[in-house]
């Protein structure tokens, strides 16, 4: 019994870098494109007046990433599978069954709402200060107003609402920095190897995760920071998996349409 | 001298022709996203919402154009006989997932925003809708007043398919696109 508690507790220390801010990573991720792909959409748009040829024609000429790890990718995309299949599907059912969308909604508002360092940090370091100080506005508005972040009334105010999402790979692109090969991450699903190194500034930037990193060391006297993190896995679980559907489920190839859709929705999230 | 009238009345002619096209393109699309709803909320058995969206989506939607930019450079080779069959299996597994994305009883508030004319017909149309509980950037690209493409948050459902469609012709020429789009239409869903 004290063997499989403590096999389960290790699992889920283990585990938990990796679970956390899963679900946003792969809501982006179901949902990604490069810089090229947008020049070349803006070439293709360009030619779009006088190309004749229609199967060739622009818009859907998005180049996907470049994939040299594809086998390994492909296994790891496997796996992912399965483990949606069996572990991350049903906890995600058991959540959308025990809390209604309200309430859910309020949580994933909250969660979104401490993120605020994130998209803050990123905004500045990117030069778009404008943004950085509406993002400002929007904390304070939603953390006073929507009682900790749990209503989001910044929404109803034209200048705060709708304001693009921020991240660290989003600001390593901004540099220049190139995508480099494509990765699909255990869990976490698809991904490029600056957008995860990406991923772990917007890890450490969330302030969710503070006091986990900060008893890292010594975890086993606060147990309790690892609920955070957990929580905000949990919570994202069932956008992860809706969208992770979305793209899979009518494909003809999944792997190759996760991996088209990540590119293109990154390329799209890196100029706004 | 008239001709020198004209000119700058001609110069003025052109935009408001676009704009004009531009209205059309979004009012159609409003009517279309009217008809498609309308359509849903009477269907109450879900299995037979994509046969009865069929019309409507054909009515507005150029599956043709939208099956040849799938496949991309590769259409070319395919024979008549196989465009058509390709064409039809895509249609079927276009309204067959967009059946899929409604759920009963829940309304998509769509804002519509300024279309964008992009000469020789064509017109993308971006809305911002927000459906259950999520905001989403959809944009819809128009041509002779017809739906051609989908970008939903970035990502353009005809680009998505081209990759994958792509690397199927590659792979087995115009039988291996046909044949992996009937396994994805008869998969169970």
């Amino acid at each position: 019994m004290k063997y499989h508690e403590l096999s389960l507790r290790l699992f889920l220390l283990a585990a938990t870098p990796l679970l956390t801010d899963c679900s946003t990573q792969a809501a982006r991720t179901a949902l990604k494109p490069t810089a090229e792909a947008a020049a070349t959409k803006g070439k293709a748009a360009e030619k779009a007046g006088t190309l004749k040829d229609d199967e060739l024609d622009e818009y859907a000429t998005a180049p996907d990433i470049s994939d040299p790890l594809e086998k390994m990718n492909r296994g790891t995309f496997w796996v992912n599978n399965q483990l949606y299949t069996f572990i991350l599907r049903p906890i995600s059912k058991g959540y959308t069954l025990l809390l209604p969308r309200p309430v859910r909604k309020g949580i994933d508002n909250a969660f979104e709402n401490v993120k605020y360092p994130v998209r803050f940090v990123n905004c500045t370091l990117q030069g778009k200060f404008k943004r950085a100080g509406q993002e400002t506005g929007k904390f304070v508005v939603n953390t006073v107003g929507g009682v900790g972040g749990i209503f989001r009334p910044a929404e109803s105010i034209p200048t705060l609402a709708n304001l693009p999402e921020e991240d660290t790979a989003q600001t390593f692109a901004k540099w220049g920095i190139p995508n480099g090969p494509y990765l699909v991450l255990p869990m976490l699903g698809p991904s490029s190897l600056r957008d995860t190194v990406g991923l772990a500034g917007d890890y450490a930037l969330n302030p969710i995760n503070w006091p986990y990193l900060y008893w890292f060391g010594s975890r086993s006297k606060h147990d309790w920071v690892i609920v955070p993190p957990l929580s905000n896995t949990l919570r994202s679980t069932p956008a992860q998996m809706e969208n992770y559907d979305s793209i899979t489920k009518d494909a003809v190839d999944p792997y190759i349409s996760a991996r088209s859709a990540y590119s293109q929705n990154r390329a799209e999230a890196e100029k706004k | 001298m008239t001709l020198r009238y004209l000119f700058p009345l001609l110069l003025a002619a052109a935009p408001l022709a676009a704009s004009a096209q531009v209205a059309e393109a979004q009012t159609r699309l409003k009517t279309a996203v009217t008809e498609v709803l309308a359509v849903a909320d009477r269907t109450a058995n879900r299995g037979a919402l994509p046969e009865r969206l069929r019309p409507v989506l054909q009515k507005y939607v150029n599956f043709d154009t939208m099956t040849k930019r799938a496949v991309g450079p590769g259409w070319r080779q395919f024979t008549p006989a196989q465009q058509q069959a390709a064409s039809k299996l895509f249609s079927t597994l276009i309204i067959r997932s967009y059946s899929g994305k409604f759920t009963p009883g829940e309304h998509p508030d769509i804002t519509y925003k300024p279309a964008v004319s992009l000469g020789s017909d064509r017109v993308d149309v971006p809305t911002s809708m927000v459906y259950k509980g999520s905001h989403y950037t959809v944009v819809y690209r128009m041509e002779q007043m017809h739906i051609t493409d989908v970008v939903i948050e970035g990502v353009s459902l005809v680009a998505n398919y081209r990759s994958q469609l792509d690397a199927q012709f590659k792979k087995g020429g115009a039988n291996g696109v046909i044949s992996s789009l009937t396994q994805s239409v008869s998969r169970p869903q």
